[in-house]
C-alpha cells in the first residue's frame, strides 16, 4: 500500500532530507564556508585591482555558486544507503516523488547558499548597483532550482558507484553550462539596460526540461540501483 | 560478419579517405582564406558525423530500454566513442583554422565553439559513466538514460549559429541559396561520404570488440564461479605407498 499521494510523498522525502542535513550540517557548515573562502581566494589569484574586481564580481559569484553548488546538490546526506533505499521501496515510495522531494531540498539549500554568498560578494568585490537588480532574485532562484535538478538527476545516475564523488561533477558541470550562461547574460543585460526575456526564457526552459527528464527517468534509474 | 567483410570495410575506409584527400588537394584555393579554407573538408564532415554518432547513441539507448538486447547497448557505446573522436577532431580543426583566419584559436564569445566544447564534455562524462559501472545491465540502463538526455545538446549546438549571432558563420550548406562554390561543395560532399564510410568502419570494429569484451567477461565470470566440491580431488590410487 502506498503511503500518501505523490506530493505528500515528495514533501515527506524533502522533510527527511532536511532533517538529515540539519543533523549532519554538510552543506550549511562545510560547503557554504568553503564557497566563501573561494570568493576570498580569487582576488589573490587575479590581482587586487578594485575596478577589475568590481567588474568580475558577479561572474565570480555565479561561478562559485555553480561549482560549490554542485557539492550541495550531491552532498553525501542526499545519497540513500541500501537499507534506506529498501525501506523506501517497501513503503511504496514513488521514485518520481523521491526525485521531486530531493530536488526541492537541494533547491532550498542552494538558495540559502546564495543568500549567504551574495553579501560576501558585495563586501569583497563591491560590484556597484546593478539597474533592475530585483530581477536577480528570480534569476538566483532559477539557478538554484536548475542546479538542484541537474545535481539530483546526476546523483541518481551515479548512485552506488565507487566513482560517484568524481564522476558526478563531470556530468553536472557541462550540463549546467546553460544555467551559468543564462544567469551571466541576465546580469550583463541588466547592466546595459537591455531586454532579459531571452535569457529568462532559457533558464525557465532548462528548469522545465530537467524537471520533466528527472520525473520520467526516475523509475528506470531506481530499478537500476537495486 | 565474417573476417573478410571487416577487412573489406577497413580497406574501403582507407580508400575513401585517400579519395577525399586527393579531391581536397585538387580544389583551387579559396579567394580570401587561401589554402586554410580546405580545413573545412575535415572540420565540417567531422562535426556532422559527430551529430550522427550521438543520434545513434540516443537511438541505441532507447532501443536497449525497449528491447533489452545487448547489441543496442554496444551500438550506443561504440557510437558515443566515435562521436567523441569526431567532436575532438572538429574542435581541433576549428581551432587550427581559427588562428590564421580569426586571429585566435579560441573565441569565448562564440556560441558554436562553446556549445560544441560542452557537448564534447557531456559525452566524455557518458563514457566515464560506462567505465564506472561493472554490472552490464546497470551500465546499459543508466548510460541509455544519459545517452537520451545528453542528445539535447545536439540541436543546441546545431542551432547555436541561428540563435546567437556570434563569430561562427551561419548555416551555409543546407541553405537553398547556399553561398558556396559548386566545386568546393562537391569536394565537401565527397569528404562527407568518405568520413561516413570511416564512421561505419569504426562502428563495425568497435561493436565487434565490445561483443568480444562481453564474451570474455562472461567466460571469466563463469571461471571465477567456484563449483561446490571443487576443492576435493580424487585419491591417486596408482601411486599409493606399499605398506606390505
Amino acid at each position: 500500500m502506498r503511503v500518501g499521494g505523490f506530493w505528500q510523498q515528495a514533501k515527506e522525502i524533502a522533510r527527511k532530507d532536511l532533517l538529515v542535513e540539519g543533523r549532519a550540517g554538510e552543506a550549511l557548515y562545510i560547503t557554504i564556508p568553503f564557497g566563501a573562502v573561494a570568493l576570498m581566494l580569487i582576488p589573490l589569484a587575479i590581482g587586487t585591482d578594485r575596478p577589475l574586481l568590481a567588474q568580475v564580481g558577479p561572474g565570480m559569484f555565479l561561478a562559485v555558486s555553480l561549482l560549490f553548488g554542485m557539492l550541495v546538490a550531491f552532498r553525501q546526506t542526499a545519497a540513500d544507503t541500501p537499507p534506506q533505499q529498501e525501506l523506501l521501496t517497501l513503503l511504496g515510495t514513488d521514485p518520481a516523488a523521491k526525485f521531486v522531494g530531493r530536488a526541492a531540498t537541494s533547491t532550498l539549500l542552494l538558495v540559502v547558499f546564495e543568500i549567504v554568498l551574495v553579501p560576501v560578494t558585495i563586501l569583497l568585490y563591491n560590484p556597484g548597483r546593478i539597474p533592475g537588480w530585483p530581477w536577480l532574485i528570480l534569476v538566483l532562484a532559477m539557478l538554484a532550482s536548475g542546479l538542484a535538478l541537474v545535481g539530483t538527476l546526476a546523483g541518481s545516475v551515479t548512485a552506488g558507484l565507487r566513482t560517484r564523488n568524481t564522476l558526478t561533477p563531470l556530468l553536472v558541470a557541462p550540463l549546467s553550462m546553460p544555467l551559468l550562461l543564462g544567469s551571466a547574460q541576465v546580469v550583463e543585460a541588466l547592466k546595459q539596460e537591455q531586454s532579459i526575456l531571452l535569457w529568462i526564457t532559457l533558464l525557465a526552459t532548462m528548469n522545465l526540461a530537467l524537471a520533466v527528464i528527472g520525473v520520467v527517468t526516475a523509475r528506470p534509474l531506481e530499478e537500476s540501483s537495486r | 560478419m565474417r573476417e573478410r567483410s571487416y577487412q573489406a570495410l577497413s580497406l574501403m575506409a582507407i580508400a575513401a579517405i585517400a579519395v577525399g584527400f586527393t579531391v581536397a588537394t585538387t580544389v583551387p584555393p579559396e579567394r580570401v582564406q587561401g589554402e586554410f579554407a580546405k580545413i573545412m573538408f575535415v572540420h565540417v564532415p567531422s562535426a556532422w558525423l559527430a551529430f550522427l554518432a550521438f543520434g545513434v547513441t540516443m537511438i541505441g539507448g532507447a532501443a536497449w530500454l525497449i528491447r533489452k538486447t545487448p547489441i543496442w547497448d554496444r551500438v550506443a557505446a561504440a557510437s558515443a566513442e566515435v562521436g567523441v573522436f569526431y567532436t575532438a577532431l572538429a574542435l581541433m580543426t576549428g581551432m587550427i583554422w581559427g588562428y590564421p583566419v580569426w586571429g585566435t584559436f579560441w573565441d569565448w564569445s562564440d556560441a558554436r565553439m562553446m556549445s560544441t566544447a560542452i557537448m564534447f564534455f557531456v559525452y566524455v562524462g557518458y563514457l566515464a559513466l560506462r567505465r564506472s559501472i561493472p554490472d552490464p545491465e546497470t551500465r546499459a540502463r543508466r548510460s541509455a538514460i544519459l545517452g537520451i538526455v545528453a542528445f539535447v545538446q545536439v540541436p543546441l549546438v546545431y542551432f547555436s549559429v541561428t540563435l546567437f549571432r556570434t563569430l561562427h558563420q551561419g548555416t551555409t550548406v543546407v541553405r537553398p541559396d547556399a553561398p558556396i562554390d559548386p566545386e568546393f561543395l562537391r569536394a565537401l560532399m565527397i569528404n562527407l561520404a568518405a568520413f561516413t564510410v570511416v564512421y561505419a568502419a569504426f562502428m563495425t570494429w568497435r561493436t565487434r570488440l565490445a561483443r568480444l569484451e562481453d564474451e570474455l567477461e562472461e567466460t571469466e565470470a563463469v571461471a571465477d564461479f567456484e563449483i561446490a566440491g571443487s576443492g576435493i580431488t580424487a585419491p591417486n590410487l596408482e601411486e599409493a605407498p606399499d605398506h606390505v
